[in-house]
């Protein structure tokens, strides 16, 4: 019985072996290589998801000091600095929605913060009732980002309409009380996600540098690849343009309100994208440890080279689209498509090419079988 | 003693493959043959394929309902392709997360990085329903004539046809064998991008199954293409050519069968049911190079059957447009049209691609549709299109 165990874990490695590109197979067993992988944790919590999540939390804490300036005295200069303010802090959050690991995987940071599209009849019921718990799950819907969106560009048509809903209306007591807990939320998680970076989290995780799927490396690797491919190739562009169903859905694109922002918080949301996977510091343009240096220690430059030149093709393409996604989507679909394709064709390269050279296996599977 | 044994012959498979030498064959003794399509494991069967069944009767009732302009409206029949609002009479369908459209052109190999192809062929076939119910539909009462849409006598029966003579609902029934049931088939779930996704191999080998289920993971992605094919249900699964040219299927499966009753072609479907169940049992046993060569068989097989059939019907739209009987002629065009829509989602092993390139195909479908479409059409243009197609198969026109 034992041998027969001791057979079927050499057949296990073997047929890992057996999968492994032609590139760099004496990797195979992933422990034996020389990359320091404690360096790179170290790089991407220090020198990366530390620093933007802090930057994204001063933002959210300006954010809920103007949504009270705004509660007090909702004018047209307090909106208009709201608003701002508004597009400043979901532009940062872009930096960190990919980094869905320890405490914001716990509270289920990211699903608060940005599920999309927003519920708006269900938002509006609760304002009416002023009866609502943000913290359910069922009201992923309801507020984050999206929620700030339609309460500060889609209650009407100019910005003399969406003051009329916080001073003459007969809710505005509701409509206020809503934005403030809608913004205050934002700002509350965001600081307990940063906080537990600052504290015992950090250690935790680059201390945790085993190559099982356990580890850090592969975990938050299965996450970056996850978050590339499901919530900016599909949520950003594929949902919005159809790209499954074959049918363009406007609804679906990120800030459907406010107009001509969903382009920037795309390309936000793809430049952070490769700066991580090129280990490049928060808020300056030095490098650290990578997935690019460890392709490169691997010996596998050269599919780092054509990670990166794909990158380059998807910005290339993504510069012609409109800055207003749903303008895009309504004018022509097929730019979108085709960005679409872009960022698939990177998607095939990260998970099965990249994933495959550092012996990582994919922890998530886009069954979309029956 | 015999799990003991069984890994060995296990260890001694993937040392093969390891080496990555294809001129080794593979070790085919630990496979037998099975009777039936019917695997199990601690007893319980690992077959299922309950989602290709539901979208076979999805698309089934859209198909008969395509022309009943007194019931159905374009409403109902969008509806249907993406099932919504609860199209259908039969209720359990209704029920269902799964919709045609969204499979349509949708195979990884093929479509993954080509969204915007694949929303065009969505379009086309949304194009078909919506010119039938329109345009067809407000022309039922007049007379077909070249350039303009209407009725025409088949015999004792009559035919419905656009502006061109082509019928919308063999456009949008043979073109769905293509876009649908062999792109599902040959180019997503016989592709290594499917079967060997993520850890499927692994999973395959240390038999792990997929959580509340009997069957592994690739054992899975085999038997939904399995479905694809035999999933109607009045084809028994364990035996499906036991209803050979008898069943109500009326998309790939029966043309398989009537391409294997042509005697040119004779013993196709057995040798494509054969594929099919060793290479299920070559999964069981973890041989993924005879899974392989009967992928490729399979892939060839379902080919084929398109390619034979849109020459055959080419052909006799040939001869009936010789004879003057449009009714006819525009009919078997109207199949030969969709057959060779699907064309665009044949799969050769050799290549990993369509057996003819997507602009041939287009051509192809231009030449028929130029002008006023059947009626203008040619023999000549007729048997230029026959020739290429049966020469990219390897078979001849008169086999057809």
């Amino acid at each position: 019985m034992k041998i027969s165990r001791i057979l079927i874990l050499a057949c296990l490695v073997f047929a890992a072996c057996s999968t492994e590109d032609d590139g760099g197979s004496e990797v195979g067993g992933n422990t034996d290589d020389n990359f320091d992988r404690a360096a790179m944790l170290a790089n991407w919590a220090d020198n990366i998801i530390l620093p933007s999540y802090q930057n994204l939390n001063k933002e959210t804490q300006t954010l809920e000091e103007l949504a009270n300036s705004f509660a007090e005295n909702p004018g047209s200069s307090e909106l208009t600095a709201l608003r701002n303010q508004f597009k400043v802090a979901y532009l940062d959050f872009q930096n960190v929605s990919m980094f869905d690991i320890g405490k914001a995987e716990e509270l289920n940071y990211r699903s608060f913060v940005n599920t999309y599209p927003l519920n708006s009849g269900d938002v509006e019921s609760k304002i009416t009732s002023g009866s609502y718990d943000l913290n359910l799950p069922s009201s992923y819907a309801e507020q984050g980002f999206p929620a700030l969106d339609y309460l500060l560009f889609g209650l009407g048509s100019n910005s003399d309409e969406v003051l009329e809903k916080y001073t003459s209306n007969e809710n505005a007591e509701n409509y206020k009380a809503y934005l403030l807990d809608v913004a205050t939320r934002i700002n509350a998680l965001t600081g307990e996600v940063t906080a537990s970076w600052e504290g015992d989290y950090r250690d935790a995780f680059v201390d945790n540098t085993s190559s099982s799927s356990n580890g850090s490396v592969d975990r938050l690797t299965n996450k970056y690849v996850m978050y590339f491919e499901k919530f900016l190739r599909s949520g950003k562009i594929g949902f919005p343009s159809g790209a499954i169903t074959g049918s363009p859905s406007p609804i679906n694109v990120e800030s459907y309100y406010s107009e001509d922002f969903s382009k920037q918080l795309y390309l936000q949301a793809l430049s952070s994208s490769i700066d991580f996977f090129n280990g490049k510091h928060s808020g300056n343009s030095q490098t650290g440890e990578s997935y690019k240096s460890y392709l490169e220690a691997l010996d596998r430059g050269d599919l780092a080279d054509d990670i990166l030149a794909q990158f380059n093709t998807i910005q290339t393409r993504s510069e012609e689209l409109d800055q207003s996604l749903r303008n895009q989507v309504e004018t022509n679909n097929t730019l979108m498509l085709e960005v679409h394709d872009e960022l698939q064709k990177e998607v095939v390269l990260l998970k099965l090419d990249m994933l495959q050279a550092l012996s990582i296996s994919v922890d998530y599977v886009d069954s979309d079988g029956d | 003693m015999k799990k003991l044994l069984f890994s060995a012959v296990l260890a001694g498979v993937t040392l093969v493959s390891c080496t990555s030498d294809d001129s080794l064959s593979p070790e085919n003794e630990n496979v037998e043959t099975p009777a039936t399509y019917n695997f199990e494991r601690d007893n319980s069967s690992t077959v299922d394929f309950n989602g290709q069944t539901t979208r076979l009767q999805m698309a089934a009732e859209l198909n008969s309902n395509f022309n009943d302009f007194d019931n159905a409206t374009e409403e109902l029949l969008l509806n249907m392709f993406v099932n919504e609002n609860a199209p259908f009479e039969n209720a359990s369908l209704n029920e269902s997360s799964k919709s045609v459209k969204s499979k349509v052109a949708a195979s990884n190999l093929y479509f993954s990085t080509n969204t915007v192809e694949s929303t065009e062929i969505k379009n086309d076939f949304d194009t078909y329903i919506s010119e039938q119910m329109t345009t067809v539909k407000s022309a039922k009462d007049q007379l077909a004539e070249a350039g303009v849409p209407g009725q025409i006598a088949d015999g004792t029966s009559e035919r419905y046809v656009n502006e061109k003579g082509l019928e919308y609902n063999q456009a949008f029934a043979k073109g769905l064998i293509g876009a649908l049931l062999v792109d599902q088939i040959a180019n997503n779930y016989l592709s290594s991008a499917v079967l060997d996704e993520g850890d499927n191999r692994a999973n395959n080998d240390a038999e792990i199954t997929e959580e509340g289920k009997a069957y592994t993971t690739m054992e899975h992605k085999w038997d939904e293409a399995y479905g694809y094919l035999y999933g109607d249900p009045s084809i028994p699964s364990a035996n499906p050519n036991s209803v050979l040219n008898e069943s109500d299927d009326r998309l790939l499966f029966n043309y398989l069968g009537q391409v294997d009753r042509d005697e040119d072609f004779a013993g196709i479907a057995e040798e494509t049911f054969e594929a099919f169940k060793i290479g299920r049992a070559a999964i069981v046993a973890g041989n993924y190079e005879l899974r392989d060569e009967q992928v490729a068989i399979i892939q060839e097989n379902l080919s084929k059957v398109v390619a034979v059939r849109a020459v055959h019907y080419l052909q006799g739209g040939k001869t009936n447009i010789e004879e003057g009987n449009y009714g006819s002629a525009f009919h078997e065009l109207s199949e030969g049209f969709g057959f060779i829509y699907s064309l665009r989602f044949t799969h050769n092993p050799s290549t990993g691609a369509p057996y003819l390139s997507k602009a041939q195909i287009d051509t192809y479908k231009e030449q028929l549709l130029s002008g006023n479409g059947f009626w203008d059409v040619t023999p000549e243009t007729l048997d230029a299109i026959s020739e290429e197609i049966a020469a990219a198969f390897g078979f001849s026109v008169s086999e057809a």
